[in-house]
């Protein structure tokens, strides 16, 4: 029972297209593109100021030479806020709920930031490595510590993504499930189920955007560190 | 899960970073903003009332 509800997950195809393609373009229609008359209409006055607020106050503690990668972050920042958010709305693939996009977001542009990091100063690149003031002996241990939190951060990047959209979404059907079949057995409890599951449909609605900024605010970090 | 079907992943990435590279940054860099973004003064302005073209 329990592994026909992660069918709603398989990358759906309706006469030969597959459907994420639809997933991933048709959200930008949402989003006009702005003219260079001065002043625009409401929903684009809206995006502009969130845009701008949201792209200010993650570079304000990056210092300028990391402000190039404001344009990638902000778009970041949209994408995965709107995919999520649409992905709530019935009958809707979100695509991020596939472990393919999110780790294939997540590991080039946290490679892009240790590349960069490397490049530009290699030895406090390196020197991140060891925490200061650790004792002499730990020394070895705690590199090797280090570098496997390094590494797991990409992965932790995608996973964490992934993981919270699928369970999300795998909740709000079960707890849907539940309640539907309650209905006609025993409807007081079909009723507060019915409350939990909108409840939960709260939830989902901020967890879309609080984990697309997480990551968005996690890879800020990662090149804040790289840069200092 | 059938997000671990390795089948469609190398076309999925390929698409969602077409779409992340190209779609995107067009319309974000299209908004054009008058001001220098700067830290918020103490006073809060307040705000006027103004006409919203309607489209």
């Amino acid at each position: 029972m329990m592994l026909s509800f992660f069918d709603q997950f398989m990358s759906p195809t309706y006469l030969g297209i597959p459907l994420i393609a639809l997933a991933l373009v048709l959200p930008w229609t949402l989003y006009p593109t702005p003219t260079p008359r001065w002043l625009n209409s409401r929903l684009l006055t809206l995006q502009g100021w969130f845009i701008n607020r949201f792209t200010q106050q993650i570079f304000m503690p990056i210092n300028p030479g990391g402000h190039k990668w404001a344009v990638m972050l902000a778009s970041l920042m949209v994408f995965l806020t709107s995919l999520n958010m649409l992905g709530l709305l019935p009958y809707t693939f979100t695509p991020t709920t596939q472990l393919s996009l999110n780790m294939g977001l997540a590991v080039p542009l946290w490679l892009a930031t240790v590349i960069i990091g490397m490049r530009n100063q290699p030895t406090a690149a390196l020197g991140h490595l060891l925490p200061e003031g650790t004792p002499v002996l730990l020394i070895p241990v705690l590199i090797i510590i280090e570098t496997i939190s390094l590494f797991i951060r990409p992965l932790a990047l995608g996973v964490r993504l992934t993981a919270n959209l699928t369970a999300g979404h795998l909740l709000i059907q079960l707890i849907a499930t539940a309640a539907f079949v309650l209905l006609p057995l025993m409807p007081t409890v079909a009723i507060l189920t019915a409350t939990v599951l909108f409840l939960l449909t709260l939830l989902e609605v901020a967890v879309a955007m609080i984990q697309a900024y997480v990551f968005v605010l996690l890879l800020s970090l990662y090149l804040q560190e790289k840069r200092l | 899960m059938p997000q671990l079907n390795p089948a469609p992943w190398f076309a999925i990435l390929v698409f969602s970073w077409v779409v992340f590279l190209t779609i995107i940054p067009q319309k974000i860099l299209a908004h054009n903003f008058n001001n220098e973004p700067t830290t918020m003064g103490a006073e809060k302005a307040k705000p006027e009332p103004w006409n919203w073209p309607w489209y």
